[in-house]
This record gives C-alpha cells, sequence and structure tokens, in this order.
C-alpha cells in the first residue's frame, strides 16, 4: 500500500505543480514553485517505484468504478515501476531545469507538468479503456507543448504530422483492444491476461499493437514526425519526448505482447528484431548529416529506439521457442538501453538547449569554441556523448554489450532464421555504433571545440547553477548506471522475470556481469574504469623517466596553417564533416528527400483540411441564420420609427386605425 | 595458472608490447626504405626520436581545449589495457575478468573518439580533416570486425578471449574455410587499422600534415606517437591471438616464458614483413576510392559467415 501512496502523492503533486505553473503567474516565485513541487513530485514516484520493485504482489488502488468500462484503478507491478521509476528521475532533472529556465513559463510549466502526470498514468492504470484514454491526453498535452513556442507555419505543419501520427497510432490500438473485448468481454488486464485467446487473433492484435507503439517510439520507417516534433517543441519538453515519451510506448509493447498476450509465435520477435535494425541503421545515418542539433539528437533517438527493439524482439523470440535465457538477456538488454538512452539522451538535450539559448541558433556550423566559455556544460556534453556513442565503460556500451551477448546467444538457437538475421543484426549494430561515434564527434566538435564562428557563441555565458546541477544529476547517472552494472543488472533482471513469467537468472556476481552464463563471457565495467585511470600513469611516468616535464610549455600561438594567416573559417565545420559518409551512400539520403516530400504534403494537405473545416463550419451561420437575424433586426428598426413617445401622436394612430377600420367594415358593406 | 601469475604474465607482456612497439614501427620503415631501394633510417630511429620529442618545449594552439591535452594520454593508457586483455604471452587471457573481445573492439573506439575530437578541438584545419577521414575508415571498418569476431565466437562458442584462444591453440576449432576467411577479413581489417597505405592518409605527411596528429609537439606528441606505434603491435598482438596463438604458455616456467616471447615476436616480425611489403606494392589512391578495398573485406566476412551457416 505505501507504494501506492507514494504514487498517488506524485500524481497529485504533478497536478498541483501545474496548477501553481498556471495560476501563479508567470513570476519567477512561481516557476520556481511549481518546480519545487514537481521536484517533490518526482521524488516521490522514484520512491514508489524502488518499493514496488521488488514486491511480489503488485499493489493496487482503485479510483472509481465506470460499468461499462471497469475500473479506474492503478497497480504498480515490477514492469510499471520499472517506468514510474524512470519518470520519476528524469522528472527530477526536468524539474531542476525548469526552476530556472524561462521557457517553463505558465502555459509551458502547466502543460509540461500536466504531462508527467498523464505518463504516470499511462504506465500504471490496469484497464485498457483507460489506458487508451490517458494515452489520447498525453498525446494532446505533448501536442500543445510542441506547437506552444515557434507558432509558425512549419511548427504548425509539423503539429499537424504529429497529431496524424499518434492519432493513426491510436487508432491501431483502439482496434485491437476493442478486438480484446470482443474476445472477453472486458477491459481489464487480468482478465485479458486470463482469457483464452485463439493464436490466430492474437498475431492480429500483435500486428495492430506493434504498429500502434512502433508510431509513438518512432522506429523506422515511422520515425518522419520525430525530428521535426523535437527540433520545434522546448528542450526540457525534447528532453522529455524522447527519454519518457517515446518509452511508453516500448511499455505498451512489453505490456500487452509480453506481460498480457504471452508470445504466441517465434515471428513477433523476429519482426521487431528486423525493424529495430533497421531503425538503427536510419537513425545513424541521418543523424551524422544533420546540421541542426536538436533534428540530430532525434534521429539518434531513432537509432536508440532500435537498439531497445532489437533487446525487445530477442527477447520475445526467446519466449516464443521457450529459451529462457535468451528472452532474460533480450528483454534484460532492451530495458537497460532504455533506462541509459533515458539518462544520456535527456542530459544531451537540455544542455543542446543551453548552447541554443546562448547562441541563438540550432545550426551546428554557427557555434564552436563553446567549450572555454561554457566548460561544464562541455563536460557535461562530453560524458552524454560518450556514453552515446557506447564508449566503454559508460552506460551505453554496457546496454549495447549485453544487446551484443543477446544476439550472440540467438544466434547459437536452432531456428535457421535466426541463426541467419542475429549476427547480421550485430553487425548493423557495429555500423550504428561506429556511425553514432562520428555523429557524435561531430557534434561535440562543431558546438563545444575549435574556434567560434559566430558572435553569439563567442560571447556565449556559462549555464546557470540549477541548470548546472540537473546535467550534472544526468551525468553522474550515466556514470552510475555504467559502472555500478552488477549492481543494477540483476534488480533488470528481476523485472524481466517478472514481465516474461520466467524464472529469474543471475546475470551478476561480485564486479562483474555475464550473459547467465559465466563461461561464456564477462565484463567488468568498474575493473576497466579503474585500469583505463590508473593505467594513465604509465605515459606520465614514461615523460617524468626521459625528463619531459622540464621542457615546459608554451601556449596561445595560432594552429599551423601552412604559413598563411590563420582565420577561424579554416576550421571543419559540421557539413563538411559528414561529406564523405554523404558521398558514399547517397542512396540513402536520396530516399530521405524522395520520401520526405509526400510527408510535407500530408502536412500541408491537413493545415489546409483545418482551413477548410474553418470555413465549411459557418455555412449554415452564413447562409440561414446570420440573414434572418439581419432582417428582424432592421425590421425592429423600421418599426421603432413608429414609437415616438409623443401622446398626441399615438392618439393619431389610433384615430387612423379606428378610421381603417370603420372603412374597412362600412365599405365591405356597401353603405 | 592462478590469477596473481595470470595479471604478473599480464604486466610482463604490456611492457613487452610497449617497449618494443617504436622497435616494430622502425622495423617497418627499414623496410620500406629497402623496397623503395633508400638507406633509410637505423632500427632504432623511433626510440631517439622519442627521447628527443620528450625534451623539446610543447607549443599549444589557442584554440585547444582540454580534450586536446588528454587524447594523447587517453589514447596509452587505452591501449595498455587491451595489452593486459590479450592472451599474447599465455593462452590464455591475463585480464579475462575484466572483459570480453567485443569489450576490446570497442576500446579502440575510445581513442579514436578523443584523438578525432583533438584533430578538430586544436582549430588546425589538416587536423580537422584528418579526423574526418579516420572515422570514415574506421566505421567502415567496424561492420567487418565485427562480423569476424562473431563469426569466432560462434566457432568456439564463447566471446572470451582466452576460451577462443585456447580452442584455436590446441586445435578444437578445425581449420574450416569459414575460420581462414574470418583470418582474411580479419587480418585486412587490422591492416586498414594499423593505419598502411592505401587507406591511412596519415601516412601521407605531406599532403595531409599527419591528420589528428598536425598541432601536437613535445611530450604530447611524443607520448601520442608512441601510442600510434602501440596500437599498431596490439592489433597485431590481437591478430595472432585469434587466428594464430601458438606458443603461448599454459603453465608459468621460465623455459616457457622465453619459448611464448620468442614466438610473439617471430609471429609479429612476419605480419610486419607481410603488411610491409603489401603495403609498398599499393599505389596511393584516393580518399574516396577506399571503401571499394573495404567493400571486398566486408564480403570476405560475409562469406565466412555464410561458410559458418553451412558448416564448411
Amino acid at each position: 500500500m505505501d507504494a501506492i501512496l507514494f504514487l498517488l502523492l506524485s500524481l497529485l503533486c504533478y497536478c498541483g505543480a501545474a496548477l501553481v505553473a498556471l495560476l501563479g503567474g508567470s513570476g519567477r516565485a512561481a516557476r520556481q514553485a511549481a518546480g519545487w513541487v514537481s521536484l517533490i513530485a518526482s521524488l516521490a514516484g522514484a520512491i514508489s517505484a524502488a518499493m514496488a520493485i521488488t514486491a511480489s504482489s503488485p499493489p493496487t488502488f482503485t479510483l472509481l468504478q465506470l460499468p461499462p468500462f471497469g475500473a479506474l484503478a492503478l497497480q504498480i507491478d515490477p514492469l510499471s515501476a520499472f517506468f514510474v521509476g524512470l519518470i520519476g528521475l528524469i522528472g527530477v532533472a526536468t524539474g531542476i531545469y525548469g526552476m530556472s529556465s524561462p521557457t517553463v513559463g505558465r502555459v509551458v510549466g502547466f502543460f509540461t507538468y500536466s504531462f508527467l502526470a498523464s505518463m504516470l498514468l499511462v504506465v500504471t492504470v490496469n484497464n485498457g479503456f483507460f489506458f487508451l484514454l490517458f494515452w489520447e491526453l498525453m498525446t494532446l498535452l505533448s501536442y500543445f507543448l510542441v506547437i506552444w513556442k515557434h507558432q509558425d507555419r512549419q511548427t504548425v505543419n509539423t503539429g499537424y504530422l504529429y497529431m496524424l501520427v499518434a492519432h493513426i497510432g491510436a487508432a491501431l490500438l483502439l482496434t485491437a483492444f476493442l478486438i480484446l473485448y470482443r474476445q472477453t468481454d472486458s477491459f481489464s488486464f487480468r482478465l485479458w491476461h486470463q482469457a483464452w485467446i485463439s493464436p490466430g487473433v492474437k498475431s492480429t492484435v500483435f500486428l495492430l499493437i506493434f504498429v500502434g507503439f512502433g508510431a509513438k517510439a518512432g522506429m523506422a520507417p515511422l520515425h518522419f514526425w520525430t525530428p521535426a516534433t523535437y527540433s520545434a517543441a522546448p528542450d526540457h519538453v525534447s528532453a522529455l519526448m524522447s527519454a519518457v515519451m517515446k518509452k511508453t510506448a516500448i511499455y505498451g509493447l512489453l505490456r500487452f505482447c509480453v506481460d498480457l498476450l504471452g508470445v504466441s509465435a517465434w515471428w513477433w520477435g523476429f519482426v521487431i528484431l528486423l525493424f529495430g535494425a533497421a531503425s538503427t541503421i536510419v537513425g545513424a545515418f541521418y543523424a551524422l548529416t544533420e546540421r541542426d542539433i536538436k533534428r540530430l539528437l532525434a534521429y539518434s533517438s531513432v537509432e536508440n529506439v532500435g537498439i531497445i527493439l532489437i533487446g525487445v524482439g530477442v527477447g520475445m523470440f526467446g519466449l516464443a521457442v521457450q529459451q529462457p535465457i535468451l528472452s532474460t538477456l533480450g528483454l534484460l538488454a532492451a530495458l537497460y538501453h532504455l533506462l541509459n538512452h533515458a539518462f544520456f539522451k535527456a542530459m544531451l538535450f537540455l544542455s543542446a538547449g543551453q548552447v541554443i539559448i546562448q547562441t541563438g541558433t540550432q545550426n551546428l556550423n554557427r557555434m564552436g569554441g563553446l567549450a572555454r566559455r561554457m566548460p561544464w556544460t562541455a563536460l557535461t556534453f562530453l560524458i552524454g556523448a560518450l556514453a552515446a556513442a557506447a564508449a566503454p565503460p559508460l552506460n551505453g556500451f554496457v546496454s549495447e554489450w549485453f544487446t551484443y551477448q543477446a544476439l550472440f546467444a540467438a544466434s547459437a538457437v536452432v531456428s535457421f532464421a535466426m541463426r541467419v538475421f542475429a549476427p547480421l543484426v550485430a553487425v548493423s549494430l557495429a555500423l550504428a555504433g561506429a556511425l553514432a561515434l562520428m555523429v557524435y564527434i561531430k557534434t561535440y566538435c562543431s558546438a563545444f571545440a575549435g574556434p567560434a564562428r559566430s558572435e553569439t557563441s563567442a560571447s556565449a555565458q556559462e549555464s546557470n547553477t540549477a541548470v548546472l546541477f540537473s546535467l550534472f544529476y544526468l551525468a553522474i547517472g550515466c556514470l552510475v548506471l555504467g559502472l555500478g552494472a552488477p549492481w543494477i543488472a540483476p534488480r533488470i533482471a528481476g523485472v524481466v522475470s517478472q514481465i516474461a513469467h520466467i524464472p529469474a537468472m543471475a546475470v551478476s556476481s561480485g564486479w562483474q556481469v555475464f550473459p547467465v552464463d559465466p563461461n561464456r563471457a564477462v565484463f567488468s565495467p568498474l575493473l576497466t574504469a579503474l585500469l583505463l585511470i590508473g593505467l594513465l600513469a604509465m605515459p606520465l611516468l614514461l615523460i617524468a623517466l626521459l625528463g619531459g616535464f622540464r621542457a615546459g610549455r608554451r601556449s596561445g600561438v595560432e594552429p599551423w596553417s601552412c604559413g598563411y594567416g590563420y582565420s577561424s573559417r579554416m576550421s571543419l565545420t559540421a557539413s563538411s564533416f559528414d561529406q564523405p559518409v554523404k558521398a558514399t551512400f547517397q542512396l540513402l539520403y536520396w530516399l530521405r528527400t524522395l520520401l520526405d516530400r509526400p510527408f510535407q504534403v500530408i502536412a500541408e494537405f491537413s493545415r489546409s483540411m483545418v482551413r477548410l473545416i474553418l470555413r465549411a463550419e459557418p455555412v449554415v451561420e452564413t447562409i440561414v441564420t446570420r440573414p434572418t437575424a439581419r432582417l428582424v433586426e432592421s425590421a425592429g428598426q423600421w418599426i421603432q420609427a413608429l414609437q415616438m413617445g409623443d401622446i398626441r401622436v399615438y392618439c393619431l394612430y389610433i384615430i387612423v386605425t379606428l378610421a381603417i377600420l370603420l372603412f374597412a367594415i362600412f365599405g365591405r358593406s356597401g353603405l | 595458472m592462478t590469477l596473481a601469475a595470470l595479471i604478473g604474465v599480464g604486466i610482463v607482456q604490456a611492457l613487452l608490447l610497449l617497449l618494443a612497439a617504436p622497435l616494430f614501427s622502425g622495423f617497418a620503415r627499414v623496410l620500406r626504405a629497402k623496397i623503395q631501394n633508400r638507406k633509410g633510417p637505423p632500427l632504432l630511429q623511433n626510440y631517439l626520436d622519442l627521447v628527443k620529442l620528450m625534451k623539446r618545449q610543447e607549443v599549444v594552439s589557442e584554440q585547444a581545449g582540454w580534450v586536446f591535452h588528454a587524447a594523447p594520454y587517453v589514447l596509452m593508457s587505452t591501449m595498455l589495457l587491451v595489452a593486459l586483455m590479450l592472451p599474447v604471452l599465455a593462452v590464455q587471457s591475463p585480464l579475462g575478468v575484466a572483459g570480453d573481445l567485443i569489450l576490446v573492439v570497442y576500446l579502440f573506439a575510445l581513442p579514436r573518439f578523443f584523438i578525432s575530437l583533438a584533430g578538430v578541438d586544436s582549430g588546425n584545419p589538416f587536423g580537422g580533416i584528418g579526423a574526418r577521414r579516420e572515422l570514415f575508415v574506421s566505421a567502415l571498418v567496424e561492420p567487418v570486425l565485427l562480423l569476424v569476431v562473431f563469426v569466432m565466437a560462434l566457432l568456439a562458442g564463447s566471446t572470451n578471449l582466452g576460451t577462443i584462444s585456447c580452442k584455436v591453440a590446441v586445435g578444437a576449432l578445425p581449420p574450416s574455410m569459414a575460420f581462414w576467411l574470418s583470418m582474411a577479413a580479419f587480418a585486412f581489417a587490422a591492416f586498414v587499422e594499423m593505419g598502411k597505405l592505401p587507406f591511412d592518409l596519415a601516412e601521407a605527411e605531406q599532403e595531409l600534415q599527419e591528420g589528428p596528429l598536425a598541432e601536437y609537439s613535445g611530450r604530447s606528441l611524443a607520448v601520442l606517437k608512441w601510442g600510434v606505434y602501440l596500437k599498431q603491435l596490439v592489433l597485431v598482438a590481437l591478430f595472432l591471438a585469434l587466428f594464430l596463438p601458438f606458443g603461448g604458455m599454459t603453465d608459468l616456467s621460465p623455459a616457457g616464458a622465453l619459448l611464448s616471447v620468442i614466438a610473439f615476436l617471430l609471429k609479429a616480425i612476419l605480419f610486419y614483413f607481410v603488411a610491409a611489403v603489401l603495403e609498398n606494392a599499393m599505389a596511393r589512391v584516393r580518399f574516396m576510392k577506399s571503401p571499394a578495398a573495404i567493400w571486398l573485406a566486408l564480403g570476405a566476412a560475409v562469406l565466412s559467415f555464410v561458410f559458418y551457416l553451412a558448416h564448411v
């Protein structure tokens, strides 16, 4: 019951924060008050998750009964607890960020905190009807957040595109839920889990759910809305959407396909695996050629969702072929990467937001040299970039290592399709990893390294303390999630055993993690990190032995440029960085240009539809109601002219009337 | 072997690789000079260069941040860690407790990240272009490397370096087409990663000013150069550990240790010799032509995978 209390506290505080933000005016005090309240909410959520994640019987709390649809009840089983924890942990960062960021004003604040509350409801509700309700609420709130900042034509189009994709997804989910309702006569998750459903129906439901949630998760080829949306939204909203909202789609996939329905065919996992691999490649290639820092991060999210889906796919395949080791590894890798991605991507979006505020542009070509102006922001961005580029021993690598191990285990199973495709998916992961390395080197270089390429970036200021605090919180999170793997992985494996209804397996002992079987592989992130740091002594020792420290150092000279005068325009820009890749893989980029056009057309079409509807709606009014009203009005005015207020005139009216009447009567009788 | 003995072996082999690395690069320089009909530098010239550089004053560009300063040290420390983990002198991995083959492959990414960043950070136009080219080539090589690693791991049933090495050494993996093609693809990948012609244009001192190294000087340059030499030897050692792990110790003994050191040096000399001959037989091609050759390596790797699937 305690976990539920904290969950309710968290929900109440988010709603409170939203109200404070809305009613408190646009002052600094109100913003800070709302931020503090949301911070309490996030912490309460995290505590609730910590309590419930190991609970054997999930605590439940019924809010109300709505007879045709069932009960609105909140339930925190380990899977929900994992996502509640995720929302809480990232909510802490955005709460602190929100306190000092002027973008989080009245309306944005209201929508942000209600958005967090809606996500909390999505992952804890245990009824299909209410799930869809809150899912829709989440979509709407995020839509308002996306279009709020810049209300220009481009953003409005982006908003329509987002709404369109979200609603196609929601329609598919609705169809799936209605099918399940027809099968079980109920929206209750418990009954869906217990009911016997024929494999054919299950597979249909799976396909609907997969595409529905895949659209929301930004999986290729349904990813096209993400770059535009994240680019338009305020920074902390992009962070929340990428780090948390996308993950609710993964939650849905796990909840419905793994937990409730139970995987019944091997091709479910296989399909997810292939789409995951496609997403990693597409995301990595397109991220590389982006010049807009937020679009770049959005494409990188597509890549990371791909990595998560690879894990989910292997896990579901393992469940279908009844190989619990495979399912444990796959789902563990997926959930671990989900958590890691949330941390480093939230940090990258928040620090990118600071960079954008300081330089006034999202164009990487116009930044540069910010590491000297904003050293701490640069440091956190570098940690995030290293984590995102899967450099060992940071958290991004740890979960990719598990993904590789899952794929390796999958390559050794009997199924021929898996034996062929699992290693190829691993190759796509390696390619995506190498490209991600390039992407993040390019981003860091263009924004933070080298000379400043614009006046604004030459005069940038370091982020304020609250922002730095939230950035460091996330950076430390990245380190802890990486180095603490032997202590974190077993917890996640516990969650996996609960979702998949399989016995829990050991994945770590002492300082090491291993893929269930320690003979297959071991990895110790902490030892690796300590050795890397310890071995730094060796070059220093060599320098000391050879007398290198006596020579000294002279700094502040111009870079060498063949004897010509140095200019900052000589340094490499973001656009020139990716030129070889662009030239080698022309086809991929040509495809994107080709495919981008229909989406622009769709967005423009929905915009014109809305305009048409605005014009069509008042048709009855313009043709019928308004002319009649005008007629009545002018008649009234005309009649008013008779009413002069002079009693003599009124007497005259009476006499005239009488005369007319008398004339009428006597005139007709012929007298 | 006990853990203490293994760690001892690891430290000895890391020191051996570190100290021998400039010698092997010097050997490659001498060979190239001989092939090109020049007299060439003395065999120990690299050591003299390193000592000389250490004693020179370091000049740092005003654009450079702390990443620029850190990069040489990160390179050397990472390569030393890999040197500790490889089964060079023993058939087991001395530091198998730290991680497996996938970690080793990804560890090469860490210095790449820092060196490329430093290249751009220095503000030097050549540094940036060099970094870009190196990253592009390695992005193409990475899939080859990983597919080979996967095939070898599947053949051995484990991604642990020591397990694969042991199985190959005792002949538990019968030499198959898959094995030979993997070996060819990996040798190619190692050749590219070592920075040989026609892939590495850092070699082309005249055109690109050694890429990311351009702005370095003094002790930083010395550490960086030493790190690059070490990286080349570590790559060779990784290749030998996976495909030709013969002569390694199974138990700790003075005779075994001596034998394993000699065996390793001979194998490495052979590899450097073949690499030098190949390198000097090749023309320098335009940078954008290099993907074509890498597709060939990817083809070999994929073919080895197909052979693995077909059990040939």
